[in-house]
């Protein structure tokens, strides 16, 4: 499993996953996944931008993983991949994920001593991230 | 983006064309090969039709056929082998490369600019910008955004390899041409044998391939007429003949080679084979083992083995391909319109009615069964397909995918017919033909041939003008997915995936096309699957939204196929086309894997400086990597360097990218390593590396040497001083070159960070130099000699310039690391330190392996980029840096070097206390120095003592138990006195000498010779840690016209700890001196009394403390007798202990004062037996070294002195009252200066030792206190800031209280008093009024005897009486003039008076009467008188 930030000009904020050994696929597959999450909020942003549904579910399945996408008004992205033969995660799990994540996200950039587009080294960000993603295994 | 010069349409087309065989005889292919062709490789060029044709469908419909084209192969043209297939593919893809050089194409998506290889016309527009526009261009196909050349070869070559299958018959033999050459014996015979030849291969059944379309195939008679040297009319009758054997429609007469082959090609001829055949001589290199299965199998050989040009080739003609080979050199452009003629007329009279014909006959065929239903047909079949069964069963055994129909199945009489109308493209028939197909084979579960059925009729329909019915993508997804899932025949599913991707792209639905390919791509041919996905790749990016982050991960899934096909520079492009995508933008884990796949294939492609660029890439950016991953980059790196860098003669080292060099961070530093304190000498601390830059420091030794480098150059800077900077870094100025000294070592301090979690090992690390000789002695305008440097060789230059070569360097895991590389000049000249060179390799693990570790060698230059600059606008709009020349000096003639030492130099001391220790100076050069001069922060700590005095101990070993004073055994009385000229101690004005010049025997120090001097200190007057700098001063004897002076630093450390605290008050004494002696004396005396304290607060130490002798040192004043205590006592302190001593002062002899007003009057009173010689060194030396009262007393002891002096020189033209105001306050002025001179018991490990010290205190003013330690100056820190001016302050009269001490008053009178009152009842007593000026000014007094107390208590305590005589008396006192006034009381009877009531009022003589005041009224004087 694996949780990505990325901010607005689509650089990574935050990568985390497990195990370590494949990280490189996971940044692969985030990577491409930044383009249906674009695709996705400019076919729906357009309508009603104020009242867009950050969650935006389940981006595409890969053979081995079940991608997630998270989009947040300020257009920080939230990515989460997890293994396809998980089923204990439905998408009421992982929507409340997203939720958790993002206002870890905000109080992470609520910090005045954070400086927008510096990867994010926050220990209580990565300990909610590390509780994810022992409860979800 | 795969888009080819045609459209979609024209594609699909060209891609299913009617095939004709051709069938050779000897003679004429001898005619052909003269222009080094083969039959149907003559036609090949023109086999497109530039006219339209008609034809007419069953329904007597005309049908239009455009833009036909017909394939002509020789009939025995053999099927290639799967394997064979793959190599010619890859063989095309690999030929097939991106143009290089040409514009590149950069297509901008989103926030990206990417840069695709690419030769498109609209490079330069963005063609997405607009979306009709695309859609237009696109669907109109003139504009191609990327072109992939390789996949369009790859393309075509699989289209034109596809072996005939049975359940389509697109490309089987329509019709076949028998050629026979004119010059033939018996042509008709020959032709005769070519027609049985011809049937003999379709019908024996005995060859599989090649396979007929229709069993009656086309024959077509071609007699080829070779014009140069057959015979016209022999040919022209043969014709006749075959007119009539065969037909006009059958037959015709070709005529070429017009011209002889021996015409060369004088003429440029048009060559239209090159374009056709080039690439299949390209591909022609198959290996040899393959060629002779070929052979093996080749069963035409034997009859027709010369009529393919192909076999031919294979055979034998190998080498040919090699040279170009002029085609059609025979053919002149008539012979060219005669071939375009001849496949004209073959087209439209031979084929285009044979397939008419054929359509008509199967209609007509199916039009005879269309009694019976279709349905009902096959339900029949169904129940009681019997017949079938047998098939089937075989069909099973051969083909899983369902059954095989016999060839001359009804069921593929509609599919031929389909196919028929499809060739001569009649699509709508062709459309409703493959449907009733796709029918009937789904119903019999023949799912190869539905599928076929499913795809034609998808593309029928595509093909169809004006598109009754929209293109069924659905037909061609079940076709793709039976051909492969089903049939297992990935030849075909690949191909209807391409046509269908091209058809989807073409309708703009590129997300479809991209999972079509996606889905095609399979672990069986990595070569279709690179291609497939790099088209996928293409797809994305040309989508409404682009999806760049999409097409670079197919981009990278591309090239990773490619390379696992051999496609290395494919899949190089690749990766360099989706490293644009990930590029800087953080996804360092992706970035780092493409940079190093770049790596490896550019090393694998011979490029191995892109593959050098590509790992340093990845070394140099701070990597996420793991230690292990990073130790492998690195080894990579490191093989890969060493590899170019052997087969590279170049001369300059490349830059190596490891480790990251901080070249900001450079220091340089000119002079010796330090060498620490030997024994108990101490060496001066100077400048060293260690040290950390501190800009306050610097800027003090730069104040430091500016003042000392003014007085060695009799009170004036030069002009461009500069201060000597010995380390330079960031921090400093470095725009001047610096100057080094020959034959004293540079050091060169380098920042080295290891951002890799590996350790790295440098070998090998030395400085790169470029050194230009130069005599600096000789006039300027020489020239220079040339630039030398140690490039090729470190070390060999080294009688010049001396490189230092640190062996090995090993820089841990993101460790930051200095090494210190040196360089020793041995001449003069221009020196510029321009890189750092080492061996860059890795730190092995285990020991037990001997190998060495690979080393590479490199070098780094160090670049350093001055500070911005900031001055002029135009600097501060732009980003501008000045220079830097700190790695450049200028190594000048030699120059003396002073080492210094300390001998017995303390590090604590008790304030005040002196303490004598040695200082050892060394000149190291062989040059002798002169003009030794020091100058320090605190010039009270220390003196060398003045010239005069020589008189203690030559060593420093002798003189450890002696007082540091200069003592004479005297006992204590009257002070002794002496008069001293503060120039004696180089002290002149009254500021504090900062620079002193230090005494060298003979004025220099040859080479080699040591001095030592005794030094003495004197502990700071208040307690802490004290930092002293010394600085010393000293020039060569010879001018060096580069370098004038040399200086050396020196910081010490001094902890104070407090001792005595010392505090003095004058007064006026009231007393009049006594007669006699007392009046010489000038006339007036002061008590002064001090307080001493010990405040020393060492528990430890200092047991107590004795108050030796006190001194004064001062112009006008000196102590004259002690009060208190009297006779030889010492006064002894203990802890927390106060005394008082007291003290009598009076006027030093005015003439003296006058005459040499400069000089200072000391007088010490000892209150031992020893007295102390206070003028002399070191007490006197001190004493002037003191910091100027003003300045080390601010504390507002003697504000008053202040004051005045900042008000006379606020306001000069003060006037009359200013004087008046001066006058006054002189007069309660003192000037005198105590010394207190003091011996301190201190315990130190169980010895006694004495200390000695002394304290100054500075009296100002009489009745104000002054202290020797300075008060916090509170005061001074709570100013607030102004930012106007002062205003200056008003002019002020003189206080009453100041004014009324101008005249001392004092009344002398017997005490008491007999008078017989009895007797006489007037009692008369003579009193004397003395009054004394105080004054240096005249004094106008006013004496009223007329005054009657007005206090109300002296009224009830006294009596009163009347004085007699004059009541009033005026005077005038010129300065400290004492006058006498007889004046007489009366009393009337017996009692106690009390005789004050003189009011004196004074004002100055030449002021107004303004300033007349009454003067301090005297103190009750009482007499009594008695009544005898």
């Amino acid at each position: 499993m694996s949780v990505i930030t990325a901010d607005l000009r689509n650089y990574p904020l935050y990568i985390r996953s497990v195990p370590t050994q494949n990280e490189l696929k996971f940044h692969y597959t985030v990577h491409t996944s930044l383009d249906v999450v674009e695709e996705k909020v400019s076919a729906v942003g357009k309508a009603l931008p104020d009242q867009r549904e950050l969650y935006l579910g389940l981006l595409y399945p890969t053979e081995d993983y079940k991608v997630y996408g998270y989009v947040t008004n300020s257009k920080v992205k939230f990515v989460i991949v997890v293994d396809s033969s998980n089923t204990s995660l439905r998408d009421n799990e992982i929507r409340s994920m997203f939720r958790k994540l993002h206002s870890s996200f905000t109080d992470v950039m609520c910090n005045p001593f954070y400086n927008p587009g510096d990867t994010i080294q926050s220990k209580s960000f990565d300990s909610i991230v590390s509780a994810m993603m022992v409860q979800s295994s | 983006m795969a888009q080819c010069a045609q459209s979609v349409q024209e594609f699909v087309q060209d891609s299913f064309v009617p095939t004709v065989a051709v069938l050779c005889s000897a003679d004429a292919e001898r005619v052909t090969r003269r222009n080094n062709l083969s039959f149907p490789e003559l036609l090949r060029p023109f086999c497109r039709l530039t006219s339209e044709g008609h034809l007419r469908d069953p329904n007597n419909l005309v049908v239009v056929v455009k833009g036909l084209r017909i394939s002509v192969t020789g009939v025995n043209t053999q099927p290639l082998q799967p394997g064979e297939v793959r190599k010619l593919l890859s063989q095309a893809v690999s030929g097939c490369q991106p143009p290089e050089g040409l514009p590149a194409n950069v297509v901008t998506a989103g926030d990206y600019d990417l840069n695709i290889s690419d030769r498109s016309v609209k490079a330069s527009v963005p063609w997405y910008s607009d979306w009709k526009d695309t859609f237009t261009q696109l669907s109109s196909s003139k504009f191609y955004t990327a072109t992939t050349p390789w996949f369009e070869a790859y393309r075509e070559n699989f289209l034109q390899s596809m072996p005939a299958s049975d359940h389509e018959f697109l490309n089987h033999y329509l019709a076949c041409m028998l050629v026979v050459s004119s010059r033939e014996a018996a042509p008709t015979e020959q032709f005769q044998r070519l027609s049985q030849e011809q049937h003999r291969v379709q019908h024996s059944g005995e060859y599989t391939h090649p396979k007929w379309f229709i069993p009656n195939t086309l024959k077509y008679y071609v007699l080829l007429h070779d014009i140069s040297d057959g015979d016209e009319q022999r040919a022209d009758s043969v014709y006749e003949d075959m007119k009539q054997r065969y037909g006009t429609q059958c037959c015709y007469l070709l005529k070429i080679n017009s011209r002889a082959a021996a015409a060369g090609p004088a003429e440029q001829m048009p060559d239209p084979w090159s374009q056709y055949l080039q690439k299949s001589r390209a591909q022609s290199p198959v290996s040899p083992a393959v060629l002779s299965e070929v052979d093996g199998h080749d069963v035409f050989c034997a009859c027709v083995a010369v009529n393919s040009i192909d076999t031919s080739r294979k055979q034998g003609g190998l080498p040919a391909s090699s040279t170009p080979v002029a085609h059609g050199a025979c053919l002149t452009l008539n012979d060219h319109d005669r071939i375009r003629q001849f496949i004209q007329e073959f087209t439209f009279r031979g084929l285009l009615p044979h397939i008419e014909k054929n359509i008509r006959q199967l209609n007509d065929q199916l039009v005879s069964r269309k009694g019976l239903s279709r349905s009902l047909f096959s339900a029949t079949k169904k129940w009681f397909g019997g017949g079938k069964v047998p098939e089937k069963s075989i069909a099973e055994l051969k083909n899983t995918a369902g059954l095989l129909y016999p060839p001359e199945a009804p069921e593929l009489q509609i599919r031929k017919m389909a196919d028929l109308c499809f060739l001569v493209q009649h699509y709508e028939l062709a459309y409703s033909c493959y449907h009733t197909a796709k029918k009937d084979f789904l119903s019999d579960q023949a799912m190869l041939y539905a599928a076929g059925a499913l795809e034609m009729a998808a593309m029928s329909a595509f093909l169809q003008s004006g598109a009754p019915r929209p293109y069924p993508a659905h037909y061609m997804e079940t076709a793709i997915q039976t051909y492969r899932d089903v049939c297992k025949n990935m030849v075909l599913a690949e191909r209807c995936a391409l046509f269908s991707a091209e058809v989807l792209k073409s309708q703009v639905k590129y997300s479809e096309a991209a999972a079509l390919l996606i889905k095609m791509t399979s672990e069986d041919s990595d070569l279709r699957s690179a291609l497939l996905l790099e088209q996928a790749a293409h797809c994305f990016i040309n989508m409404r939204s682009p999806m760049v982050r999409k097409f670079a991960f197919h981009m990278i899934l591309s090239g990773h196929r490619f390379s696992k096909a051999g496609q290395k520079r494919h899949a190089l492009r690749c990766y360099c086309q989706a490293m644009q995508v990930y590029k800087g933008k953080g996804w360092t884990l992706a970035e780092d894997h493409i940079n190093f796949t770049i790596g490896r294939q550019s090393f694998t492609l011979r490029q191995p400086e892109n593959a050098i660029a590509a790992f340093r890439h990845i070394l140099i950016n701070d990597s996420k990597q793991v230690a292990t991953q990073q130790s492998a980059f690195l080894r990579e790196y490191l093989y890969v360097y060493k590899s170019v860098s052997q087969s590279s003669s170049d001369v300059t080292l490349p830059q190596l990218p490891l480790p990251c060099l901080h070249s900001a961070q450079t220091r340089v530093f000119f002079g010796h390593e330090r060498r620490l304190a030997e024994g108990e000498k101490q060496a001066a601390t100077h400048v060293w590396l260690d040290q950390e830059y501190d800009g306050e420091q610097a800027q003090l030794w730069a104040e430091l040497e500016e003042q000392v480098v003014g007085v060695a150059n009799k009170g004036s800077v030069p002009i461009g001083f500069q201060p000597t900077q010995y380390c330079l870094s960031c921090h400093t100025d470095n725009l001047r070159y610096p100057l080094a000294v020959v034959e004293e070592p540079i050091i060169v301090e380098v920042v080295f960070r290891n951002p890799l979690k590996v350790p790295l090992a440098l070998a090998e690390l030395s400085l790169l130099w470029k050194f230009t000789p130069k005599d600096f002695s000789r006039p300027p305008g020489g020239v220079p000699g040339e630039a030398l440097s140690n490039e090729k060789e470190v070390t060999a230059l080294n009688d010049i310039i001396s490189t230092e070569v640190i062996p090995e360097f090993t820089i841990g895991p993101e460790e930051t690391k200095v090494a210190r590389l040196q360089l020793l000049p041995h001449k003069t000249g221009e020196l510029q330190v321009l890189s750092v060179l080492y061996s860059l390799g890795t730190v092995e693990e285990d020991n037990g392996t001997t190998s060495r570790p690979t080393f590479v060698r490199g070098r780094q230059d160090l670049e350093i980029q001055g500070p911005r600059l900031n001055t002029t606008k135009e600097e501060k709009t732009s980003v501008r840096h000045g220079p830097d020349h700190r790695l450049d000096p200028v190594i000048t003639p030699p120059m003396p070097l002073l080492e210094v030492f300390f001998i017995n130099f303390p590090t604590g001391l008790l304030c005040g206390e002196i303490r004598k220790a040695w200082v050892e100076f060394v000149n190291v050069s062989a040059v002798p120095l002169t003009g030794l001069r020091v100058a320090s922060t605190h010039p009270e700590f220390f003196t060398f003592g003045c010239a005069a005095s020589d008189l203690t101990p030559v060593t420093p070993t002798a003189s450890e138990h002696c007082s540091a004073y200069k003592t004479m055994a005297t006992p204590p009385s009257v002070a002794a006195t002496m008069l001293v000229s503060p120039a004696m101690f180089g002290v002149s004005g009254d500021d504090r000498p900062t620079v002193a010049e230090i005494p060298l025997v003979g004025g220099g120090l040859g080479p080699g010779e040591a001095l030592q001097i005794p030094l003495w200190l004197r502990g700071p007057d208040r307690e802490g840690v004290h930092e002293i700098n010394f600085l010393f001063y000293y020039e060569s004897v010879e001018k060096n016209a580069k370098l004038s002076h040399r200086v050396l630093r020196h910081k010490a450390f001094i902890c104070a700890s407090r001792s005595l605290s010392v505090r003095a008050t004058a007064c006026h004494s009231n007393t009049l001196p006594r007669r006699g002696g007392a009046e010489e004396e000038g006339g007036s005396s002061m008590l002064v009394f001090v307080d001493v304290e010990n405040i020393n607060t060492s528990e430890a130490g200092v047991r107590e403390f004795h108050i030796v002798q006190v001194s004064s040192s001062s112009r006008q004043w000196r102590l004259h007798t002690c009060i208190n205590p009297t006779g030889d006592r010492d006064s002894r302190l203990a802890s927390r202990e106060r005394g008082k001593l007291c003290f009598r002062a009076t006027r030093c002899r005015t003439q003296e004062g006058e005459t040499h007003a400069r000089k200072y009057t000391f007088a010490d009173l000892n209150l031992g037996n020893e007295q102390i010689v206070s003028s002399t060194t070191p007490c006197a030396d001190f004493f002037f070294r003191r910091g100027s009262p003003s300045e080390a007393q601010k504390g507002g002891v003697s504000v008053g002195g202040a004051n005045h002096t900042r008000r006379q020189s606020l306001t000069p033209a003060g006037g009359a009252d200013d004087g008046v105001t001066g006058v006054v306050q002189k007069c309660s002025e003192v000037e005198l200066n105590i010394i207190v001179l003091w011996k301190a018991y201190v315990v130190e490990d169980n010895k006694q030792l004495i200390l000695e010290g002394q304290l100054h205190v500075a009296l100002q003013t009489v009745g104000k206190e002054a202290c020797s330690v300075p008060q916090k100056e509170e005061a001074q820190e709570m100013v607030l800031l102004k930012f106007k001016p002062d205003q200056p302050p008003p002019v002020s009269r003189p206080t009453l209280e100041q004014l009324s001490r101008l005249i001392k008053t004092c009344l002398h009178y017997p005490e008491s008093y007999d008078h017989p009152f009895p007797q006489k009842s007037l009692c008369m007593v003579p009193v004397t009024l003395t009054l004394s000026n105080c004054s240096l000014a005249q004094v106008d007094v006013i004496i009223d005897l007329r005054h009657k107390t007005t206090s109300p208590e002296s009224l009830e305590v006294h009596g009163t009486f009347t004085w007699l005589g004059q009541t009033q008396y005026k005077l005038q006192l010129r300065p400290h003039e004492v006058q006498r006034l007889v004046l007489k009381a009366c009393f009337f009877q017996a009692g106690v008076y009390n005789l004050g009531t003189p009011r004196v009022f004074a004002k100055m003589a030449q002021a107004g009467t303004m300033c007349e005041t009454s003067q301090q009224s005297s103190m009750p004087a009482l007499i009594v008188i008695n009544s005898v």
